[in-house]
This record gives C-alpha cells, structure tokens and sequence, in this order.
C-alpha cells in the first residue's frame, strides 16, 4: 500500500504540473481580459494600461507561467487580481463549507441510496423495487435548482422549519445542522439514485452466485447470506460510485451553492472564472483536482478492505 | 494492516474536524436561529442582500456598485447630489469659491474624525485624491480626476484645486463614491480593501469573504445619531432565494428588483416595494466604424422600426419611456427631448430598408448575456426583421463582450451606463466623445461637431451655460439617430415594513444613516 500512495503522489505532482498549464494557458486565450473586467466600461486606455501593470498581466506568457509555478511551489498562489486577497486564504474560508456540505449529502446519499438498492433487489419485481427505481430514475432527473427551490418553498418559507440559506454556524450546532438539511437532501438525492441502481445491479448479480446458493444450501442464515455474503462481495461497485460522486461534490456544486447562497469553492471557482481572476481560477482547479486523486486514492484503499485479493504491492 | 487502518481514520477525522470547524462565528457575535424565528426580529440592525460579494472596500481601488452600496455607508465625499433637487450640495466640504475657471477653493467642515480618530482635514482630502491620481496606484476610476493638475492643502479646513482647463463637472466628479475621502493614516497602516476607514455614520467590523459583511453604527458620527446598530450585507447569489429570505425575515432589504420577479415581491405582506426614476440609461446603438452604419437612412431605417414603448410595457413598470438619452434625472435634461428622437414608424423603416437593399446583408445584433440585455436583443431582433432587415443575435459573457464591445467587433449592440455622477457630461464624454473611440466609447462614435458640444458642456464652470450645451449635444444625438434609447431605469427597494426612512437615490446607491426600525 505504501507503494501505490507514493506511486499516487508522483502521479499527482505530474497530473497538477498538467493541469496547471491547461489552465493557465487556457484563461491566458479565453476571450475578455481581467484588466477591462477590473477597470469596467467607464475604464480609459491608460486605466487599463496600469491595472495591466500593476497585475503584471504586460509580461509575456511563459514569463508569467514560470513565476506562478516558481511561488505555487513555495505554496504561495497568489492574489485574487479582483480583490486583493491571497489566493489560499479565499480558498480556506470556502472549502469547509463545501467539504461540510459534501460530506452531508454524501451521509443522505448513502443512507438513502443503499437501503433503496438492497430493498430493490432483494425484493425484485415487487411493488416495493418499482418505487424504489422510479425514485432513482427521478432523483436523477430533477435537476437541483428545481428540488432546492422546491424544498425552500415547503420546509423554509411555508413551514418555516429550515433556514432558507447560509451557512455559517458550526457543524455540530442545531442551528449548523438545520443549515444543511436542505442542501444536503438537494444534492444528496442525485448521488442517492445513483448509489441505489448500482447497488440493486450489483446485488443483483452476486445474490445469483454459486457460492451464495452453497451458503443458502449449508444452512446459513438468510441475514448472513446478505450482509456478509452478497452486500460485501457487492460492495466494490459502490463503493467506486460513491467515490467518484464524493470527488465531484468535493469540487464544489455551483448550483446547490447558488440557489443555498453557501460559500463554497463551487462558487468562487465560477465567479473566478466570470471576472478572469486567474490567480483564483488556479487556485480551485488545482485543489480540486489533488481532492480528486485523494478520494481515489482512498477508494482504491478501501478495496483492498472489501476484497483482500486486490494487492498493489 | 488494522494499524494503518486504523491512522488512516484517525488522519482523515482529524482533517475533516479542523476544516469544518474553520468556519466558526467570531465569539460575541450575534446567532440567531433562522427558521425558528425571523433572524433579525427585534434587533436593531439591517440586513441587505446582493447577489454578488463587494470587490472590496477602498473607494480608490475598485468600480462596481456591490462594493460601493458598502463603502457608502463608511466612508463620505466633499460633495453629494441632493436626490429630491438634484443639485450639487457640500457634505463633508463647507462652500467653495471660484477664483477663476481653473481653481477651486474648497472650504471643509470643522471638527469631523474619521473612524480611527484621525482628523479629517485638508491633508487628509489633498492624500485622497492624490492617491486616486497617482498612476503608480492603478486606480480604476483615475480618469474621475484626470482634469485635476494639482491639489493643495492651504491651511487645516482649506483646500486648492487646480484644473490643467477650466472642468465644469468637477464637483459631480468629487461626488462619485470614487472619489470619498479616505484615512491616511489608516491608508498607511492597513489595507483599506479588506480594512476600511472612513468619516461615514458606520464603521468596519468583519468580512467573511463570499459570506457577509458585517458594519456598525460609528458612535461619533458628526452629522447626527445613527438609528442603528448593526448592519449586514450578505452574499445571496440567486435572487428567488433571496426573496424567501426576505419573506422569512432572514433578509430585510433588496435593492435592484428584477422586473420578472416584481409581482412576487408586490405581493408579500411584510414587504413595501418603492419605485422610481432612476439615472440609469439603457441604449440601443451601432457600430459607429462601420461603413453601413455611417448612412443616415440605414440609421432612420432602424429607429423607425424599434418600438419602444411596446419594451418598456415589458418591463413591469420598472422602465421609463423617453427618446433623450439623458434621463430626467440626469444634469442636462430638457423636457422637449422626450419625443425629440425619430418615432416609431414601421411603414417608413419598410420603404427605407426596400428602397436601399438594407436586407440583402445580415447585421450581427450582439448581447451581453445579463441585466435585460438579451430580452431587449430578441424583441429588436422581431421589429426589425419585421420591418425587412436580416438580424443574427449573438450573445456573450460579461468579460468576453467588454472586450468585443471595446474592440469594435459588432454592428449593433445594446449599451448601459448607470451614470453614478447623475452629470450628462459624464455620459457623453466616456461613451461618445472622439478622445475615447476604442475604449469606453464602445459606440465607436466620432464626430466633431458632436465633441465640441460635449468639450464646451466640460469646459465651461458655469452650471447654466453647461445645461445648454448638453441639451444641445442631446438634440445632436437624436438627430444624428447615433443610438436609440431603450428605457430609463427605475431605482427600486423591497424593504420589511418594520424599516423606516430608506431612500433609494436615483444613482441606485442609498445610505442607511437616518434608516431605524420600528
């Protein structure tokens, strides 16, 4: 195991230098130009020429690639060209709400999602697993602004139960917990269908395997036979959809973000990118993109939990 | 292997802990359950909602209205626009004197402190505007000072500026939340983006970036007691979440109400929506560069087939209908400009297109993808074709279209300007005068009779001489068809009943200091 974390960390350090001049480059071409975003339509030539100075932004490409790469090694990655600010400390204040936020939807998720998949297909053809995947095939269908916005209406302004948005009291505070209900459900619905049709398929598949009918056959009692002969054997599958949604929702979730006005990285990675705030786009893409390599890097661990025959040594 | 399991779990509980709980309210502060109670039931605080975050709160570094809706109530300017007369008025300054066109002596108020107990003084507006002009600084609103050649502090309440020619706009420029008098010794000691000081009726407490910005009341303001305590700008991006916010009481102020959510907001009960007319002009205009859009019947052709008043009915009541381009509110505007432009005339644009083969070649319409712009795009897109032209909108984000706007690369486009100064000359100078082709004069518009009607309307200090000049300028416009106005914007609130004594300015920006509750 040893060997894959360090085989995984070269890989990332490679995969951060690559992603690193993608982005770079790419704003560097994108249409529109920070200086004219700051400046704004009442800006001169001459405004602009200074903002471009003061930004460093007149230097030439590479000139300004190497400099980034030569303070990002040093762990410095800059300052917001809008607002000044550095770059990590942005980052810092936004990605506990995104990790929090993330991490909630990924508890809705599974709860929701494993139950559904294991009643579905223990239960196959029944009433029970044609509610079960019509919810999967809606949960994926809603699109999420619809589902918060809906929610807000119900739990929030009707009921007055929830907060409408925010989020800016500790985890483990009622008040913190209320905060994440509705965004939690919002997001977590997605990932729950998802995690339920896998589920269903994979227990589906080994619930008919030969060694679950010996299991059957020796006497073995039926709890047994689900949880420690069919839903482990199951598990790997699972297991990768719930590690892969885990990085996605780790990136931040512009939308839930948006409609909850959470401030997550979801958001300052997409205003960044609205304004041209280089400095602040890179930021978020190259955190995103290591929280990415680790949930992999955890699930491929987890593997080797669930199935002792997968060996990376 | 149970061992390292075991370190991993450890590890990976440890992080989440410390970064969930990074974002932990500061100690003292004030938490309120939302969703058992309205948030800010009884307190005696304000808390506004914008859709984006403020850049940040020095008057000198930044340009956008989010960030000045804050700075507003920090820090002040020497002079203000009174917003029921629209006159000019000292606020921070006493009275002021011409010698003679180049030189103004501004007499300031006595016995004013800013935030951090710094005197406010000539020094004290001498460094502000300074720093505003120092190239060095990359200010982005430099070009609000460029006719200032230098600034003098004569004695402590008396200070000196001379213009390199004679600037009638001056005290509009000095008014424009740019162009607020900063604390030196603040300016020195801190960043004033993230830390700012000024001589305003509120002072900083905290900014959680992204989050909200927190003020409150600066006890020793010198221009009255200040009604509240505490007041709370907070980030909500989209506005249909910041309207339940409203309903609930988590939020109980919002300003620049979209027309498709008016009737929504009319209709909550703890809600009173104010309207009026604004400054704000939104505008129809053509590539100037362009050879077809050189001819003056491709131009009538145009106006005379965009019907107006059928957009503004639109707009829910959040427009005004009228062919100047200077807006009622707006220093330079004459009645008789009204219906001065060339009217709707579907038949005429009909004739004009057939007769010069304006359809025979595609003219691209471009939008910016916010405000109202694409929904004034496809219903221009619908008069003209109807009238026989051939119309390609094409649509772009904000950063992408103020490039290609600047560069000229268009034939048609739609152009706002929200005239914070509420001076005309501070709408024709950037957006149609010669000196500015290629830059804020995205109209790419250049003529010379035009530009000496706008230099003189600049060049002349006396109030009544400046009106008739900009009136002229405005005739000029119409006549010449150079751009064709869409609406006039409408300022408006949506504010919890409890709040009394808001009042939105026809620039859009308001101040809280004589806002209580009840």
């Amino acid at each position: 195991m040893v060997a894959l974390i360090i085989r995984r960390a070269f890989q990332l350090v490679f995969l951060l230098l690559g992603i690193s001049f993608l982005v770079f480059s790419s704003m560097y071409i994108a249409p529109g130009d920070p200086a004219s975003i700051i400046g704004g339509p009442t800006a001169t030539a001459s405004d602009i020429e200074a903002i471009e100075a003061n930004l460093g932004l007149d230097r030439p490409f590479l000139v300004q690639y190497a400099n980034y790469l030569g303070n990002a090694v040093q762990g410095d990655f800059g300052y917001s060209y809008q607002t000044s600010q550095p770059v990590g400390d942005a980052i810092a204040v936004r990605f506990p709400n995104t990790l929090k936020l993330a991490i909630a939807s990924m508890i809705v998720a599974v709860i929701i999602g494993i139950i559904t998949g294991l009643v579905s297909a223990l239960k196959q053809n029944s009433l029970l697993d044609v509610s079960a995947t019509t919810f999967a095939l809606a949960g994926i269908s809603i699109p999420n602004f619809w589902l918060g916005a809906l929610l807000i209406l119900v739990f929030a302004v009707n009921l007055q139960w929830l907060p409408v948005g925010g989020m800016s009291h500790p985890f483990y505070t009622v008040d913190g917990i209320k905060e994440l209900i509705l965004p939690a459900i919002t997001l977590g619905t997605g990932s729950a269908a998802m995690i339920a049709r896998m589920t269903r398929s994979s227990m589906l598949e080994v619930i008919r395997a030969d060694y679950v009918r010996t299991a059957r056959a020796k006497g073995v009692k039926e709890k047994n036979v689900i949880w420690i002969h069919t839903l482990k054997n199951a598990m790997i599958p699972i297991i990768t959809v719930i590690g892969l949604n885990f990085g996605f929702l780790l990136g931040g979730t512009i939308i839930t973000e948006k409609v909850f006005a959470i401030n997550g990285v979801g958001r300052l990675m997409i205003d960044a990118i609205a304004a041209r705030d280089f400095p602040m786009v890179q930021g978020s893409v190259l955190l995103v993109a290591t929280l990415f390599v680790l949930v992999n890097l955890i699930v491929d661990i987890i593997y080797t939990y669930i199935d002792p025959r997968i060996k990376y040594d | 292997m149970k061992k390292q399991w075991l370190f991993l779990l450890v590890l990976i509980g440890m992080l989440i802990l410390s970064a969930c709980s990074g974002s932990t309210i500061p100690e003292g502060e004030e938490t309120s359950g939302a969703g058992d109670a309205p948030a800010s039931d009884g307190a005696n605080e304000v808390v506004y909602a914008s859709t984006s975050d403020a850049v940040g709160l020095s008057p000198t570094m930044t340009n956008d209205s989010v960030s000045s809706n804050v700075m507003t109530q920090i820090y002040e300017n020497l002079f203000e626009r009174n917003p029921e007369t629209m006159e000019l008025e000292p606020k921070l300054a006493e009275s002021y004197e011409n010698p003679d066109d180049l030189t103004w002596v501004i007499k300031l108020k006595e016995g004013i402190k800013f935030q951090d107990g710094t005197d406010f003084n000539a020094e004290a507006v001498k460094y502000s505007f300074d720093k505003l002009r120092d190239p060095a600084t990359a200010a982005p609103r430099a070009s609000l000072l460029e006719p200032v050649d230098t600034v003098t502090a004569i004695d402590e309440t008396t200070v000196e500026i001379k213009t390199k020619y004679p600037y009638g706009p001056l005290l509009a420029a000095l008014s424009h939340s740019n162009a607020a008098i900063i604390s030196p010794t603040a300016d020195e000691k801190q960043d004033l983006m993230q830390n700012p000081v000024g001589t305003g009726p509120f002072k900083f407490v905290s900014w959680n970036q992204g989050d909200e910005i927190v003020l409150e009341k600066n006890p020793d303001y010198w221009n009255g007691e200040v009604a509240l305590d505490q007041v709370k700008f907070k980030v909500v991006p989209e506005i249909s979440t910041a309207i339940s916010m409203l309903q609930t009481g988590e939020v109980n102020f919002l300003d620049a109400l979209p027309p498709e959510q008016i009737s929504r907001i009319e209709g909550l009960e703890n809600v009173e929506v104010t309207k009026q007319e604004g400054t704000p002009v939104y505008y129809l205009t053509f590539n100037h560069s362009r050879e077809r859009n050189q001819n003056p019947d491709f131009r009538k052709a145009v106006a005379s087939a965009v019907d107006r008043d059928a957009f503004v009915e639109k707009l829910n009541g959040l427009g005004v209908r009228s062919d100047s381009i200077l807006g009622p509110k707006v220093f330079g505007y004459t009645e008789e400009a009204d219906k001065a432009g060339t009217p709707y005339d579907p038949e005429l644009a009909k004739q004009l297109v057939q007769e010069n083969g304006f359809g025979n070649e595609p003219i691209k319409l471009l939008a910016a993808n916010r405000d109202n712009f694409i929904l004034m795009a496809e219903i221009v897109q619908s008069q003209l074709t109807e009238a026989g032209f051939k119309v390609e909108i094409e649509t772009m984000e904000w950063a992408t279209f103020l490039d290609t706007a600047r560069g000229g690369e268009y034939d048609m486009t739609f152009l706002s300007w929200s005239n914070v100064t509420s001076d005309g000359s501070e709408m024709f100078y950037p957006n149609f005068h010669s000196d500015n082709v290629g830059n804020s004069n995205r109209a790419q518009y250049s003529n010379p009779e035009f530009d000496k009607l706008v230099e003189a309307s600049r060049t002349t200090i006396v109030p009544e001489e400046r009106e008739k000049f900009l009136a002229e300028a405005n005739q000029f416009m119409l006549d010449d068809n150079a751009a064709i106005v869409m609406y006039h914007g409408v300022v408006t609130s949506a504010t919890e009943k409890s709040i009394k004594g808001l009042k939105v300015d026809p620039n859009g920006q308001w101040s809280l200091a004589n806002v209580k509750r009840e």
